[in-house]
């Protein structure tokens, strides 16, 4: 017999195998009570760069719990990832889980369950904050599993060339006059002092913010800021901290690294050029570090100081950084069923809070906030730092970010990229922010 | 009579055989989907929300005072009237030299012919590429100013951009349709042209350009029609930077469709823009077809 037979005698075997396996998949699902029914959920995933993680996350879980069976909803980096979230929803097939971006939760908030303190005993894990920043409309319907920060991160191994080792106290800089001292001696060394990424989501979505965010501690300060912009009752140019973050802007541009060419807004060369060591400091965020880690020849220390927006060192947000929860998991009541909705919620607690499911973020390299997270993990620098500045309480409340929704940072993003290259003025800059939010709804 | 009947209900049948299938499909991927998104224009449809409600033409009325649209359609015309021009008198010489005789004539075409195999994401990434570094790098090592910042940093240079990448994309695609026309003019009418005496551009511009009509009016016809729906091309390689100038028509409607979540302003403005390309193509086709001569 050759392998011609076989191959034959193999392809009139499989159908039979088909038949067979289709006759046991139908007296499975009639059989068994419907205590130990298997449920199968769905995870939608928006984090495209750790689907794998996910994948393996739920590999394991449906191993401890041979009943739940978790089917990942991929998506890619840069793929429309809302419109794929839209496109479930109108289908009738919404996922289980989400893994979304706040601005989600708020938009799809009549569809999702609401988590309680009562029955979900779990979420007293979580860090002071953390229920408050899932909590939208009154409504906590996103909890968190990591957190980001973002401002001015700088190389140190640059800064103790300038400064001598030691020398350079991140404190230090807490006024606008006293960043441009630092620029100027960065400068007089022979290094480029800054970089500004010329996209509209770091300066739109990230900068801006920033003059929302500071109007106060409270979330309800910034959205309060937003609500009346929204309204026409106040103009954005007769904010002295908005005026006083334009400043700051102007002084980054001055001694921006990519002056020659501000808006060509390569990620991975502008990443490359900091790492390197080609300038000394780098407007980003902890995020950074996934695409820096993997990179030959550059160097690994970084730490963050503050973007001042005024003189005085006693203002909120000159010697603070931006924390913020990108990212929240929720889930949909609407499409799902009881049994679902409940086996999601046991997920998230395992995922969340037992030492297992945690180790599966925290060897990916994401910053928990949870209180029974293992003392002894060690994060990359940026993420120590921005964890530095969160137990000294010197972080910056960016919850007006989650109700900026839609199309708002791509549409002032690209207002604040003609203000950078000096295509319009700062009064035109003020009018086209004030005009985008009068037209939002 | 009877035998007429039946033949008739014999081909009416067979029509229904072959073509159901594929008119089903049609009908259901095109025809369905087009008409629903049509009424819903008159709604104030939201994917997110449950429910919409009517809203008449206020979404139409939407479209023309929207001035961000108005610009960007217009930006979408500049587009389309040079990309078209473009690529069809690049392609145009191309065949004309690749059907003289050269030596590595099928090589070339073979060549040419290339970039249009490459879809538009991968091209436009490619470009990207060579209009952010190469470009640049030729610059710095010439000295030269307006080379050595990105073509994708500023406004007017981005939309060149998008115009050279798309000659380069199509130009080898028409090549191919040009050089069938000219390889379709009869010997005949050729030889009893020279015999005339007519020579080089005479010989070309009273005789083969006439007989090659037809290839003019599908190349014209794609190229227009492509170039108002750009949109892979357009997202690669600019995606709408810097500052969203270069923002097509169609990169306008995805955007106030899914990512401002006016979707059914959005549908309006496809519907706009439907129209625009249905009257622009048929208007261009009945009007090259006048030039059509019979050899």
């Amino acid at each position: 017999m050759d392998m011609g037979e076989v191959y034959m005698k193999r392809l009139k075997l499989l159908p039979l195998i088909l038949a067979l396996f289709m006759l046991a998949a139908l007296f499975s699902s009639c059989s068994g009570s419907s205590k130990d029914k298997p449920v199968k959920i769905t995870f939608f995933n928006t984090s495209a760069e750790v689907n794998a993680m996910f994948e393996e996350m739920f590999r394991r879980y449906n191993e401890i719990n041979p009943n739940v069976v978790i089917e990942l909803i991929p998506t890619g980096i840069g793929e429309g990832q809302q419109e794929k979230l839209q496109s479930l929803y109108a289908s009738g097939n919404a996922p289980t889980i989400m893994n979304v971006d706040p601005a989600n939760v708020i938009e799809y908030s009549d569809k999702l369950y609401e988590f309680s303190p009562e029955r979900e005993k779990w979420l007293e894990l979580m860090n002071d904050g953390c229920a408050d920043a899932g909590t939208f409309n009154g409504k906590l319907q996103g909890v968190a599993y990591s957190v980001q920060g973002y401002g001015l991160l700088y190389n140190k191994r640059v800064i103790d060339e300038v400064f001598g080792e030691g020398n350079f106290d991140p404190n230090s800089i807490n006024t606008r006059d006293s960043l441009k001292a630092f620029f100027e001696k960065i400068e007089a060394a022979g290094i480029p002092a800054t970089m500004l990424h010329g996209a509209n989501w770091s300066l739109g979505g990230h900068y801006l913010t920033l003059s929302y965010a500071c109007q106060g501690p409270a979330t309800s300060d910034g959205t309060g800021f937003l609500d009346k912009l929204k309204e026409g009752s106040i103009k954005i140019e007769d904010d002295p901290i908005w005026q006083g973050y334009m400043d700051t802007l102007d002084l980054l541009a001055e001694y921006n690294f990519n002056k020659a060419d501000p808006l060509v807004a390569d990620y991975n060369k502008d990443l490359q050029n900091f790492a390197e060591g080609k300038c000394a400091t780098l407007f980003m965020g902890d995020w950074s570090w996934t695409v820096i880690k993997d990179l030959e020849g550059v160097d690994t220390e970084y730490g963050f100081i503050p973007v001042p927006w005024s003189n005085n060192p006693e203002d909120y947000g000159n010697t603070q950084v931006v924390m913020v929860l990108p990212k929240f998991m929720a889930i949909d009541k609407s499409n799902n069923s009881k049994e679902q909705v409940q086996a999601a919620v046991d997920f998230l607690e395992w995922m969340l809070t037992d030492p297992e499911g945690q180790e599966f973020f925290l060897q990916a390299g994401f910053c928990m906030p949870y209180k029974n997270v293992r003392k002894d993990i060690k994060y990359n620098s940026m993420t120590e730092s921005i964890a530095q500045y969160a137990a000294e309480g010197r972080t910056i409340n960016l919850g007006c970010f989650s109700y900026i929704t839609g199309d708002a940072w791509t549409q002032t993003g690209n207002l604040m990229l003609q203000y950078l290259v000096k295509a319009i003025d700062r009064q035109q800059l003020a009018d086209g922010i004030n005009s985008y939010w009068r037209s939002v709804k | 009579m009877k035998k007429a009947i039946r033949k008739k209900r014999n081909d009416v049948g067979a029509f229904f055989v072959f073509m159901s299938p594929s008119l089903f499909a049609f009908i259901c991927v095109l025809i369905i989907p087009m008409l629903y998104g049509f009424y819903l224009t008159f709604t104030d449809y939201r994917p997110i929300a449950d429910t919409y409600s009517f809203v008449g033409l206020s979404n139409y009325k939407a479209v023309f005072t929207d001035k961000e649209f108005i610009g960007q359609f217009m930006k979408t015309l500049g587009y389309v009237f040079f990309s078209t021009i473009f690529s069809n008198a690049v392609a145009f010489m191309l065949a004309y030299i690749l059907t003289s005789g050269l030596r590595a004539q099928n090589f070339l075409r073979a060549g040419f012919f290339t970039p249009n195999l490459i879809g538009g994401i991968i091209l436009g990434y490619i470009w990207k590429f060579i209009f952010a570094n190469v470009v640049t790098n030729i610059g710095k090592r010439l000295n030269y100013g307006p080379l050595m910042t990105s073509f994708l940093t500023h406004p007017d240079r981005a939309i060149l951009a998008m115009i050279i990448v798309t000659v380069w994309q199509y130009a080898g695609y028409f090549m191919m349709i040009y050089i069938a026309g000219f390889v379709g003019i009869p010997r005949d009418v050729i030889e009893a042209a020279e015999i005339d005496g007519a020579t080089g551009i005479k010989k070309l511009f009273r005789v083969t350009i006439p007989l090659m009509v037809p290839s003019f009016i599908i190349c014209f016809f794609i190229s227009i029609s492509r170039g108002f729906m750009a949109y892979d091309l357009n997202l690669a390689l600019t995606d709408g930077d810097p500052y969203g100038s270069t923002r097509l028509a169609s990169m306008h409607i995805y955007q106030k469709a899914f990512q401002a979540n006016q979707y059914a302003a959005g549908q309006a403005e496809a519907i706009i823009l439907f129209i625009v390309v249905a009257v622009v193509s048929v208007t261009q086709v009945m009007l090259t077809k006048r030039f059509e001569v019979e050899s």
